[in-house]
């Protein structure tokens, strides 16, 4: 029965219109972000790199497919898990504005399941989103930009050979699809709550903003404040550190996981909890 | 089939349903009657298990796997696909037949063509409906339970809709519907239900309730107008149309009358309010 929720959740999703709207806005992105590149990107680097090139040689065009690979991941910071929150919450929402979640509780069909299926659909359609952005990135900015070494500037400047900074890329993109399902497991729940589609937008909006904020603030909570969700969903970042913390960043996605099951769990409960209509 | 025993409920808004009980049997139609507000669709949410009620309990005797097929307010679709894809979703989420062959049966059962592919947002409201129906009985179930489902249909859709009704109780499917309109329920239904405020305040067969408080009929014939045997009872007169007033005891006398005298009587209509029956007189 899982399964067929399962399916049925995945046919609608690809059925609906605004999830086309939302896979061609998150491609425009990209171009614009390459083009924009491609036209200015030498420059921006020359002027701030000029000492640097006199006194260092680096191996190709430092404008390449590896930092323009890092430029797009920058967008796991707010318009991608934006447009994937207005998506997931809308599996909820809709149903709630047509009429069809009362439909759908009227058949021979458990509650429970029926929203897992929802976030499971939502958790299948970030990892399918994050898989699309990563393959025509890597294909555009490569087949464009060429390859060759990376500069990355997190409060030091961090260079990276070409090899590296592409293994780097790589567990980027799987760490941030775990900060984006977070995102996007939050957003339904926000939907489960909230029932329509423009507060949940708002809400969602709010959310990343907020955990933006926090992720910049230092409250001095120790241990509790190294766990708080908003600087775990961060965690890709830290591959671009000079020496990557393997473990640390392990613990730090094994711990989002765990705030994913729970607001999965809430969700839920609330869900089974409340009437419908 | 179905026993709603002593069911209540409150929301902020005040009480809308108070000791609501109601049983249903197979192949019966039993009609809702109320104002809009009288705690209808509230009374069919809890039926349906939609939502939970303060007190009361709700009991089935069914061995189905759905025993409650429903269509409450307005019949929810995916208006974005078809009527095919939508019976298609209802019916593989719940372990139902999804082949084609089925499928396209449970459309002409309800009377939809089979020739519209385009979105159900293109449809009629006699069309939405039937949809809902359609999705309704998925699972076969024995219980059929529709809100409202005159509203918004011109006069063919009431009348399609009611021969609908009819066949599917003639499968033993229990049913019951809801409406404001005396007029539609009068048509269909075995017994009826009156509810205003939250209350069941009246219970019994259509006919016996109707007849207990009707004094106005409304005939039409060629020339009845002029009909010797009516003209102390009438209150309005039209070309081949009349209204009167009378018991309903007296009027099957004035009809009988009327075929001897050999007048062709096309139809006679009682008038009766929803006012009437949430206000009775004694006679």
């Amino acid at each position: 029965m899982m399964l067929a929720l399962l399916k049925t959740e995945i046919f609608k999703l690809f059925r609906e219109s605004k999830t086309w709207y939302a896979i061609a806005a998150v491609l425009l992105i990209e171009l614009i972000i390459l083009v924009a590149a491609y036209y200015q990107g030498a420059e921006i680097l020359d002027l701030l790199l000029d000492n640097l090139q006199q006194s260092f040689y680096f191996e190709g065009n430092l404008l390449n497919g590896n930092l323009l690979l890092y430029i797009i991941l920058n967008s796991l910071w707010f318009n991608l898990p934006l447009i994937l929150m207005i998506v997931s919450s809308s599996l909820i929402t809709e149903e709630y504005k047509n009429g069809t979640l009362k439909t759908l509780m009227l058949q021979a069909v458990d509650k429970r399941q029926l929203i897992l299926s929802k976030f499971i659909a939502s958790l299948l359609f970030t990892v399918m989103m994050l898989l699309l952005l990563m393959a025509t990135t890597f294909v555009l900015a490569y087949g464009i930009f060429g390859t060759g070494d990376l500069v990355v500037y997190l409060g030091t400047l961090n260079f990276f050979p070409s090899e590296e900074a592409f293994n780097r890329i790589c567990l980027a993109f799987a760490s941030g699809t775990i900060s984006m399902i977070f995102f996007t497991t939050v957003s339904i729940t926000l939907g489960i709550f909230l029932k329509e589609s423009a507060k949940t937008w708002i809400a969602s909006a709010f959310f990343l903003i907020l955990s933006s904020l926090l992720l910049k603030a230092n409250f001095g909570w120790g241990t509790v404040e190294r766990y708080f969700f908003p600087k775990l969903t961060n965690s890709w970042q830290r591959f671009f550190e000079y020496e990557v913390a393997a473990t640390s960043i392990i613990i730090d996605n094994m711990v989002l996981i765990i705030y994913i099951i729970s607001v999965v769990l809430i969700g839920t409960y609330y869900f089974k909890k409340q009437d419908v209509g | 089939m179905l026993k709603a025993t002593r069911l209540s409920k409150t929301y902020k808004s005040g009480k809308a349903l108070d000791n609501a009980s109601i049983h249903l049997n197979s192949g019966q139609i039993s009609g809702l009657l109320g104002r809009n507000g009288a705690g209808k669709t509230t009374l069919f949410k809890i039926l349906c298990g939609l939502i939970t009620p303060e007190t009361g309990t709700v009991s089935i005797t069914s061995n189905k796997h759905k025993p409650i097929g429903a269509v409450i307010e307005e019949p929810g679709l995916y208006t974005y696909l078809n009527a095919y894809d939508n019976l298609k979703v209802f019916s593989q989420i719940q372990g139902a037949p999804t082949d084609i062959g089925t499928l396209e049966n449970c459309l002409k059962e309800v009377g939809l063509p089979l020739n519209r592919k385009d979105p159900v947002r293109n449809f009629s409201m006699g069309m939405k409906q039937r949809l809902g129906i359609a999705i309704a009985l998925l699972n076969n179930p024995d219980i059929l339970i529709l809100d409202e489902p005159f509203s918004g249909l011109d006069p063919t859709g009431v009348a399609s809709l009611g021969t609908l009704i009819k066949q599917l109780a003639d499968r033993d499917i229990a049913i019951l519907l809801s409406s404001h309109l005396m007029t539609e329920l009068h048509k269909v239904s075995d017994d009826l239900y009156i509810i205003d405020n939250g209350k069941i305040i009246d219970h019994g067969l259509t006919q016996d309730i109707i007849d207990s408080q009707v004094t106005l009929y409304t005939i039409t014939g060629k020339n009845i107008e002029n009909a010797n045997v009516i003209q102390p009872y009438i209150v309005q007169k039209e070309k081949n149309k009349v209204t009167l007033r009378c018991e309903s005891t007296a009027i099957s006398d004035i009809l009988k009358t009327l075929l001897d005298n050999g007048y062709n009587i096309t139809a006679c209509i009682p008038n009766i309010t929803l006012e009437q029956l949430l206000n009775p007189v004694s006679k």
